[in-house]
């Protein structure tokens, strides 16, 4: 995986938050996982195809769930509910898209998404064959910590 | 003043309606994807409508460009993850009145619904 990739979506986590949530989300060092949901509760994942191919996903405690999506409607969540389910999917698709329009910069055709899928569980495991890496960038903010994870692929790789 | 929000998204409808409310918009209807967006546009007579882009069943642009098949002249914003300028431009040519690339400022969404329905952005002292 090209790591140069990987910046349009971490630019597009901080673009998330500052706008829509208007507060700062700071991130450490990149790492890797074995699995999408590696130590998380939930995630939210979007699969990307063209000229690169693999999935975006943000990984985070169901605590932090209901916090962001509170946040995004502007009042208290207290159970995971299918507004916490809707709410999670919507902020991996704003990531997403917003790394979209930024990766052709990277000298790539745009890219298509699909839609969003959440996951609940503990340490639930996503087995991906042929795309076994995902590099990992934990987020700390106001909200919470969570980790945006991302496996991309040249799609010629194949 | 009448509103129709489509997203599949229920939480980004909730956020839309409440951008509407803040211009005391309270009369909106709601659907969830572009088929559902033409038949209520062509059942009820709408002041304004918010289209997302990517929506199973049909996409809003499509739904779009029914709307405007029909020779219905509502102000229609798109509200989208959709960044590139292409899709800009498409959706203008299209008919669309404004575009707004989620994630978006709440006093953006609020300024960009003024505008299409003439009014002055007073109200985004509220946000």
């Amino acid at each position: 995986m090209n790591v140069q990739y990987i910046n349009p979506f971490i630019e597009s986590v901080s673009e998330l938050f500052t706008t829509m949530f208007q507060k700062s989300a700071t991130r450490g060092n990149i790492g890797t996982s074995k699995s999408v949901g590696e130590n998380q509760d939930v995630v939210a994942m979007i699969g990307i195809t063209g000229d690169v191919q693999g999935s975006v996903a943000v990984a985070m405690s169901e605590q932090t769930a209901l916090k962001v999506v509170g946040s995004l409607l502007g009042c208290d969540i207290d159970e995971f509910g299918s507004d916490a389910t809707d709410g999670v999917a919507e902020v991996v698709n704003m990531i997403a898209g917003g790394a979209k329009a930024k990766l052709p910069s990277q000298g790539l055709s745009p890219l298509q998404l699909s839609l969003p899928t959440v996951l609940r569980g503990k340490d639930f495991v996503v087995t991906y064959p042929t795309q076994s890496l995902w590099l990992d960038i934990p987020f700390e903010s106001e909200l919470g910590s969570f980790h945006l994870r991302v496996t991309l692929k040249n799609a010629q790789n194949n | 003043m009448k509103a129709l929000v489509v997203d599949d998204s229920m939480v980004m409808r909730k956020v839309l309606i409440g951008a509407l409310s803040r211009l005391n918009i309270g009369d909106v209807d709601q659907a969830a994807d572009g088929v559902e967006a033409v038949a209520m546009a062509t059942q009820n007579q709408y002041n304004l409508i918010l289209m997302d882009w990517n929506m199973p069943n049909k996409l809003g642009i499509d739904a779009l460009k029914e709307i405007r098949a029909q020779g219905q002249t509502v102000p229609v914003i798109m509200v989208t993850t959709e960044a590139e300028k292409m899709r800009v431009v498409e959706a203008l040519k299209a008919g669309a009145t404004n575009y707004v690339v989620k994630p978006f400022e709440p006093k953006v969404i609020v300024s960009k619904i003024s505008a299409a329905l003439g009014q002055t952005a007073e109200e985004e002292c509220a946000v």
